[in-house]
């Protein structure tokens, strides 16, 4: 028997684990636990230590399927899984969100981060949510990783759809394994499927779209207030209580509105950063149609704050 | 004042600094082409600031991203602030760190000065 390993990696919500779901032979191994970021807006569960399911390829291949944690506060996993569970696994299945601002941002940020484990493996790079969000589309992509100097195999699936997610398969392990009846095991997985019925309705009120921008920040870690902007730069809705905080976030967003007439030559305005070793950090995120104004914890990095208003924007903005 | 600024512009760190007292550019090494930069963070940081001191709160530094810059206003002294440009691309931690050298390099020639 001939076992082979693959490694599922990507950002949250990407499709790590639906992916897994939808090739394993077996009731898949998760690891699940609540969101504490701004990821509350898309799902309410996420991976905490890896997923695990088994493929049976033929009588005689079989493989083993393997999901890191999406979260970056649970990067450990990932070197605990490259240096011990998947040291000798095929290769690197990178999943892209094609809904995320940009895209090949995550791209580089997961070569870079599983760049020893590429450097010896196979790295196929699985483009989801295509469906919600068709660009960048195969070409950018190609062009984009050329550039990047990543020449690598590209393929848009759908994590949810088995016969999709089995085109990852075959390019890893088709040419090695001859004897794989990939049409049987095509009818075979088609009960893991997890595709909507053309039937259903698609405007199901699930849970999640309820979840506020106000609510997705107060799940995010270190997040203690947060200030909703419009397009006019006025209030549509806050839950700062402290009364210093919403004024002098109220003076920021005044300052960043003016400064939007007066410096508009400059070029755009991202962000107003307030902070101090004694006070929570204040900030103001600027896109055209909104804007965040959050009170944080002093001790958490500028550079995880910009992150996390940059995902709750976004999720705003859908 | 100026010998300060030498040492806070740092290449692939800050690119230029100016030293504010109020509305008053003490010394400054922004470049004529980078004079706009200068103009908006003084006004933008005198206007944070101040707003700071009227509500009583205790935030000494303010970062504000526009276009491909960074600018960044550190609070040294009551009434004088440290304004440093420096690339968007570039960590918030590295010019942070850079920052808080030379401030203690200034307090420590504040104090060697009333010492003297």
């Amino acid at each position: 028997m001939s076992d082979y390993k693959v490694l599922f990696t990507g950002s949250v919500c990407s499709g790590k684990t639906t992916a897994i779901k939808s090739l394993s032979d077996i009731e898949t191994v998760d690891t699940d636990a609540s969101v504490s970021d701004s990821a509350i807006r898309r799902k309410q569960k996420t991976t905490i230590a890896m997923d695990y399911g088994v493929l049976d390829l033929s009588e005689t291949a079989r493989l083993h399927l393997y999901g890191t944690p999406g979260q970056e506060r649970f990067k450990f996993m990932w070197q605990l899984m490259m240096s011990d569970l998947v040291h000798d696994a095929e290769g690197l299945v990178l999943l892209v969100d094609n809904t995320r601002n940009d895209p090949f941002k995550d791209i580089r940020f997961y070569v870079e981060e599983f760049r020893d484990f590429i450097v010896r493996r196979r790295l196929i790079i699985a483009v989801t949510h295509s469906d919600e969000q068709a660009d960048p589309d195969y070409d950018f992509y190609m062009n984009e990783l050329k550039s990047m100097g990543l020449f690598t195999t590209v393929l848009f699936i759908d994590a949810r759809d088995p016969s999709s997610v089995l085109n990852v398969v075959k390019e890893l392990v088709g040419l090695r394994e001859r004897d794989i009846d990939w049409k049987t095991l095509e009818e075979r997985l088609a009960v893991n499927s997890t595709m909507p019925n053309a039937n259903e309705d698609e405007d199901d009120d699930s849970p999640i779209e309820k979840v506020s921008l106000l609510d997705a920040a107060m799940n995010t870690r270190g997040i203690t207030g947060a200030m909703h902007l419009g397009p006019d730069r006025k209030v549509i809705s806050s839950n700062v209580e402290n009364n210093q905080n919403k004024e002098l976030l109220k003076s920021m967003v005044n300052l960043v509105a003016a400064l939007e007439n007066k410096a508009a030559f400059m070029g755009h305005i991202d962000d107003l950063v307030l902070c101090g070793p004694q006070q929570e950090t204040l900030s103001v995120f600027v896109e055209k149609e909104q804007a965040l104004g959050l009170c944080s914890d002093k001790e958490l990095s500028i550079t995880v704050v910009k992150q996390q208003a940059s995902d709750l924007l976004q999720w705003s903005r859908q | 004042m100026i010998e300060l600024l030498d040492k806070v512009d740092k290449p692939n760190v800050i690119e230029n600094s100016c030293l504010l007292q109020g509305k008053e550019v003490l010394a400054s090494s922004f470049t004529p082409d980078k004079k706009n930069h200068e103009t908006i963070a003084k006004q933008a940081f005198n206007y944070v600031f101040l707003n700071v001191a009227r509500m009583n709160a205790k935030h000494n530094e303010a970062h504000l991203e526009i276009g491909d810059k960074r600018l960044s206003g550190f609070i040294l002294k009551p009434e004088l602030v440290l304004v440093c440009m420096s690339d968007k691309a570039c960590n918030i931690a590295l010019v942070r760190d850079h920052v808080a050298e030379v401030k203690k390099l200034f307090l420590q020639e504040q104090v060697n000065r009333m010492l003297a």
